[in-house]
């Protein structure tokens, strides 16, 4: 940020300095091995009186002379001009810290040049000991630059004691400066053999070559213990938190480490078949082949090392994006734009939000990821995401994906960010506020001087999603509940249980999941309720998207003769806002749902996050059903034991990208937003200006609750899940009350204490104790009368108002009391009682005036 | 926009900066002295093919015997000053650096392959025949255009009022073509190759005329023109470079200002003499005055960085966090290294004396 960035979008920041790097590092390595390769050829060739050899050595020292000169000193000299243009911070702070140690090192630098042009020409000029001499000079020399140069590309790595005394030498001789420089070591020596055999698989007298293809072939195996004991060595002398990074939480470097370990043994193998009288063909293209293998091995180990580095340049101390670890804090309340100095806008407002996230996007990405280009292309990687998805997915990105920095910036410029890319890039829009078309139900009649029964219904939930794609992925599956009672009029009256039967209809033109005819059923009876599970409801009609199927429930005797009619809905909605982050389209109608690329996305994410291989189960033609791992109650899946239940898995894992976000953060995959397709929230809490997190709490702490239980039947996963945390309702995590999903739920009577008028409008960290305490569950006073049957169902309570049509959701008070109002109330007892009543028998205050009309 | 608001804040030093400056001038003498002799001797042997018809001569030979050495040198050279320069001013060449990315990238690839034509110059010479003036005519080629390009960045570092037009072209592309001191310094910087290229030649065959070469004092007299008129060109092209100063920027009443007047002064007279003595074909009396001028002339040149900068920067103002023990370290290194060089070059060569070929 104090610096211009350099907007290379194709290539972005890594790859040009990748491409020049591993170029000439390999080289490099050759030019410090190539001394002593020189060194011992030499001694070689006059130790065995061979003129031939000699020759091959000089040869070869041309050759050696020619490639580090040219390509290795200029590269070298090109990885500062890359490095200084993509990172002037890092490169800075390099300079300032260790200027006098590259000082030294150019100092080898030109000795290195005077030795091996003494040595080069000087072949049959200079006695045999003064001439090796010369090669032992250069190969000590260039090994003393390798010692300097190690100590500051290990210093970026693990800067140790540095951090905290700013030391030159704490940073130089940092923790793993002895192993990195053994590692190197003995790979500059197996590097020079590999160039060593290219030259010497060339020779054409065929003895000459064997002999020097097998001396240089040793060069591979001599070393190769020490190499792969160095290797070893320097993984073990990496901080844990940096071999765990590596080696378990970064699928990027998974590639590189396996490359690496395929690729070292082929090495050796490679010299073993080299030691062996080979036809001329055959070894030099083994030769070349090992060549390319090295280069891959020093590729793969530099790509391990970099890339465990990130997010960092300067590990713990310097961010990729050149932002200090120490200024993050400061950062995301200032803002970006505010502190850097070449930015274009330091305001955000409509009219340059574009242009400022592009400001933002080169200061904070740009530096890896390349736009269209062949590195980490945003383009690709932000595809699935909307704007508020890749909003979200920013504000919790280092959490999961240990590359990745926390976002450096304010909560606008992460959204004006989040537009460039989703949008600005993508061309991808979060869908615009939903447009309703509007639905009418007939009030069922009811003469309430006649009629002798009343017939109440209420969906057991009512807000409920289904998550589907089928044959691929469920999450949650179709199946809603009804529950209905028949209650005979008098002046006590009573609730029919026997000698009717309840029979269910959904309205017509709706079909199931598969397609199926609208369905219908008989109702089944409990002791004083009946009831309908599993109903497989689909919010499509043939009217298109329609969440709020009505379904019409009749009472018969045994002659089949109509009892007592209503009419209820049953609100179903695949309105999960996968799609926000997981790509695809919203499926049915393009409303609200997800699809096939939806749903492989997640499966895809699921894999690489959590190591499991649920697209190969895809793709064997096995649907996944996340409750086959995942415990879920609501559809009685007991999971696998030591796996958290999916609700605390769902939450737990999705928490860390929707903090701070408000009721905003419910509405990203439950149908609850104001604006969505479905607004479930319709009932008189919503009008009064309540949203998810009055009841339920925030985020976090919905979260926290269901992980709490998790963590403290003693799996890891939820603690590992809850370290990021931090509760919103109460002072520390341990305060939080564990919650067991669907079972543990905000009451009506936590707020309406005593059924009184709330003292407050937010429950806090207080949940029912079990299923029966339920509110769908528990009955008024009688104990045979269920709260939802006179005030409806959850998140409809009555007097609600159904966006989709203002009658939906009050059907039943409208039918047998000509208002909104829950049944019963303002003393509209005739509904069933025949008589006067004075008494508050179904609850205290119930024959209280309703105060919210 | 205020130039001051775009200028990054810089890095602290471990030493007092006066060290920094000292290795940077010294580094960077060695560096401009060796990029001369490389760009003037391919410059010379170039303009001798186009005279000669591309005839091989002792001087086109000792050339490409030469350049790949001297090319090494150079780049070697060019390390330490580029250190040296990072470290005092990083926050301003990395700056300008990245305003003109792709082209200050390119000096890597353009230096490659110049050095790569400068080994197929001097190994295929033979077998070249009519292409050696192409190969050497390309390699001055891509040395001058290297050579555009660090005027190019060195004068943007030191006009931070021109970094603004980053915010309509942030894609590398920029270079400073609208600085009037560009062209004159770029012309001063080349010619003065030239001079010192002719002045490297008529060294080389003073010393082959020492060792008996009969042929040598023609090369001689050769080298010494080439220096003797290239500098007087010089010193027009140094007036020119001098007039397109910004006024007012090297007041004789400040320190800077009267020093930078006493440097191009001395350097001058220095220079005047040099030329009387090339033109006499003296070469020692030539080079010595002529390496006076350079090193006055380099302290000019960094006097007029500060002149240029002083309205946003001094190098007092560099944070230092002091930190001794790694200069000496390097100061022992540097002993140890010029100990070992001396030690190798006296044995190899002690050992070659009886030879007359060098490589």
């Amino acid at each position: 940020m104090n610096y211009p960035v350099w907007q290379l979008d194709f290539l972005g920041g890594g790859l040009p300095v990748a491409l020049i790097a591993v170029f000439h590092v390999y080289i490099a390595h050759f030019a410090v091995g190539g001394g002593l390769f020189l060194a011992l050829a030499e001694r070689k060739a006059i130790r065995e009186n061979n003129p031939a050899m000699l020759a091959y050595v000089r040869g070869h020292a041309r050759f050696f002379l020619v490639l580090t000169m040219v390509a290795g000193a200029i590269s070298g000299v090109g990885i500062w001009f890359v490095i200084s243009l993509l990172n002037p911070a890092a490169t800075s702070i390099l300079i300032h810290t260790f200027v006098f140690a590259w000082a030294a090192e150019w100092v080898c630098f030109l000795v290195e040049i005077v030795s091996l042009f003494l040595y080069v020409y000087s072949f049959d000029r200079l006695a045999p000991g003064r001439h090796q001499l010369l090669a032992w000079i250069y190969g000590g020399v260039a090994w003393m630059s390798l010692f300097l140069i190690n100590g500051i590309i290990g210093f970026m790595l693990t800067p140790g004691d540095w951090l905290a005394t700013k030391n030159v030498w704490d940073g130089f001789f940092n923790p793993s400066f002895w192993p990195s420089l053994a590692f190197r070591t003995f790979f500059a020596l197996i590097i020079a053999g590999l160039f060593g055999l290219v030259t010497a698989t060339w020779l054409k007298d065929p003895s000459l070559r064997t002999t020097l293809t097998r001396f240089c072939a040793r060069w591979l195996l001599l070393p190769f213990l020490f190499f792969l004991a160095s290797a070893v060595w320097y993984r073990a002398a990496l901080p844990p938190d940096l071999q765990e990074a590596i080696w378990t939480r970064m699928p990027s470097a998974r590639p590189f480490i396996d490359g690496f370990l395929v690729g070292a043994p082929v090495l050796a193998l490679g010299g073993l078949l080299l030691m062996a009288r080979l036809p001329a063909g055959l070894s030099r293209s083994l030769a070349i082949l090992l060549l390319l293998i090295g280069q891959l091995l020093m590729g793969c180990f530099e790509c391990i090392r970099e890339g465990g580095r990130r997010p960092y340049i300067l590990r713990d101390y310097l961010y990729a994006t050149s932002v200090l670890r120490d200024d993050v804090r400061r950062l995301q309340t200032e803002g970006m734009l505010t502190a850097a100095k070449w930015v274009r806008h330091r305001q955000i407002t409509e009219d340059n939000a574009r242009e400022a996230g592009r400001d933002l996007y080169n200061l904070l990405c740009l530096s890896c990821h390349a736009i269209g280009g062949p590195m980490r292309d945003i383009r690709k990687l932000a595809a699935p995401y909307t704007p508020s998805g890749l909003d979200a997915m920013i504000s919790g990105m280092h959490t999961f994906h240990p590359v990745m920095p926390p976002f450096t910036g304010t909560a606008e410029e992460r959204r004006a960010l989040a537009r460039f890319i989703a949008h600005g890039l993508n061309g991808r829009s979060d869908p615009p506020p939903a447009r309703l078309a509007g639905k009418l139900a007939e009030i069922p009649p009811f003469n309430p001087q006649s009629d002798r029964f009343v017939l109440v219904a209420w969906s057991t939930l009512g807000m409920r999603y289904v998550a589907e794609v089928k044959g691929l992925l469920s999450l949650f599956p179709p199946g809603n509940g009804l529950q209905a009672q028949l209650i005979e009029r008098g002046e006590t009256p009573e609730i029919v249980n026997q000698g009717v039967h309840l029979r269910y209809r959904v309205e017509h033109g709706f079909v199931g999941p598969d397609g199926q005819a609208a369905p219908s059923g008989d109702m089944l009876p409990e002791e004083d309720v009946f009831t309908a599970e599993g109903i497989a409801l689909y919010p499509v009609s043939a009217q298109g998207f329609d969440p709020y199927p009505v379904v019409t429930i009749e009472a018969r005797d045994e002659s089949e003769n109509i009892l007592a009619m209503t009419k209820v809905v049953a609100p179903v909605s695949t309105e999960m806002g996968c799609t926000t982050c997981h790509g695809g389209a919203p499926e049915p109608d393009d409303h609200a749902g997800l699809n096939r690329q939806t749903a492989l996305n997640i499966l895809e994410a699921h894999d690489r996050l959590s190591g499991t291989s649920l697209l190969v189960t895809e793709q064997s033609g096995k649907m996944v059903r996340c409750q086959s791992c995942h415990a879920d109650v609501m559809v009685r899946a007991k999971g696998e034991p030591d796996r958290l239940s999916l609700s605390a898995s769902i939450h737990g894992f999705h928490v860390h990208y929707l903090r701070d976000k408000g009721a905003e953060a419910c509405s990203f995959c439950h149908p609850a937003s104001p604006t969505g397709a479905t607004r479930s929230l319709r009932d008189i809490h919503s009008a009064l200006g309540l949203d998810c997190t009055n009841c339920h709490g925030s985020m976090e702490d919905h979260a926290l609750g269901l992980l709490q239980l998790e963590r403290l039947a003693g799996k890891q996963q939820a603690a590992r899940l809850m370290t990021a945390l931090t509760p919103r309702a109460v002072a520390a995590i341990d305060a939080i009350v564990p919650r067991k999903p669907w079972i543990n739920q905000p009451d009506c009577l936590h707020c309406h204490v005593d059924y009184q008028p709330p003292a407050t409008d937010t429950t806090i960290n207080t949940w029912t104790e079990g299923e029966q305490a339920l509110y769908r569950n528990r009955t008024d006073e009688s104990g045979r009368l269920f709260c939802a049957a006179c005030h409806s169902s959850p998140h409809a309570l009555y007097p609600a108002n159904n966006p989709h049509g203002d009658q939906l959701d009050a059907l039943q008070p409208l039918q047998y009391q000509g208002n909104r109002l829950p049944l019963g109330a303002n003393r509209a007892c005739s509904v069933c009682h025949t008589v006067a009543m004075d008494d508050e028998m179904h609850h205290p205050n119930s024959l209280g005036t309703f105060r919210n009309e | 926009m205020d130039p001051a608001a775009l200028i990054p804040v810089p890095d602290a030093i471990p030493v007092h900066w006066g060290w920094l400056q000292f290795f940077l001038h010294l580094t960077l003498f060695c560096h401009i002295l060796l990029m001369n002799v490389t760009v003037g001797t391919a410059c010379i042997a170039m303009v001798g093919y186009l005279r000669g018809r591309g005839a091989s001569t002792p001087c086109t030979e000792l050339v490409s015997r030469t350049l790949p050495f001297t090319i090494a040198f150079t780049v070697n050279f060019g390390v330490a000053p580029l250190l040296f320069v990072q470290a005092l001013y990083g926050h301003f060449l990395y700056t300008s650096s990245i305003l003109m990315a792709v082209f200050w990238l390119a000096v890597v690839g353009l230096l490659i392959a110049a050095y790569a034509l400068a080994y197929v110059y001097k190994n295929l010479y033979a077998r070249l025949g009519r292409g050696r003036p192409f190969v050497v005519a390309l390699m001055v080629l891509l040395l001058f255009t290297v050579a555009f390009f660090f005027v190019n960045n060195f004068t943007l570092m030191q006009t931070p009022s021109n970094w603004s037009r980053y915010f309509a072209h942030p894609h590398g592309l920029l270079l400073n073509l609208a600085d009037p001191m560009l062209v004159p310094r770029f012309l001063h910087f080349m010619v003065g190759a030239v001079a010192i290229g002719g002045l490297a030649i008529a060294l080389w065959f003073h010393w082959r005329r020492s060792r008996g070469d009969q042929t040598a004092d023609h090369w001689l007299r050769h080298g010494c023109r080439w220096f003797s008129f290239a500098t007087i060109a010089n010193v027009a092209i140094g007036l020119w470079f001098l007039a397109a100063l910004p006024q007012g920027m090297l007041r004789p009443a400040t320190t800077t200002g009267w020093l930078f007047l006493l440097c191009l002064a001395i350097g001058g007279m220095l220079a005047v003499a040099a030329v009387l003595f090339g033109l006499a074909n003296r070469v020692l009396p030539a080079l010595a005055c002529t390496l006076a001028t350079l090193a006055l002339m380099l302290w000019a040149r960094g006097l007029l960085r500060a002149a240029l900068l002083s309205p946003w920067f001094s190098m007092e103002q560099l944070p230092l966090t002091p930190a001794a023990t790694p200069l000496f370290f390097f100061l022992f290194m540097l002993a140890a290294g010029l100990t070992l060089i001396a030690s190798m070059l006296h044995f190899t060569f002690r050992s070659w004396a009886g030879r007359e070929e060098l490589p």
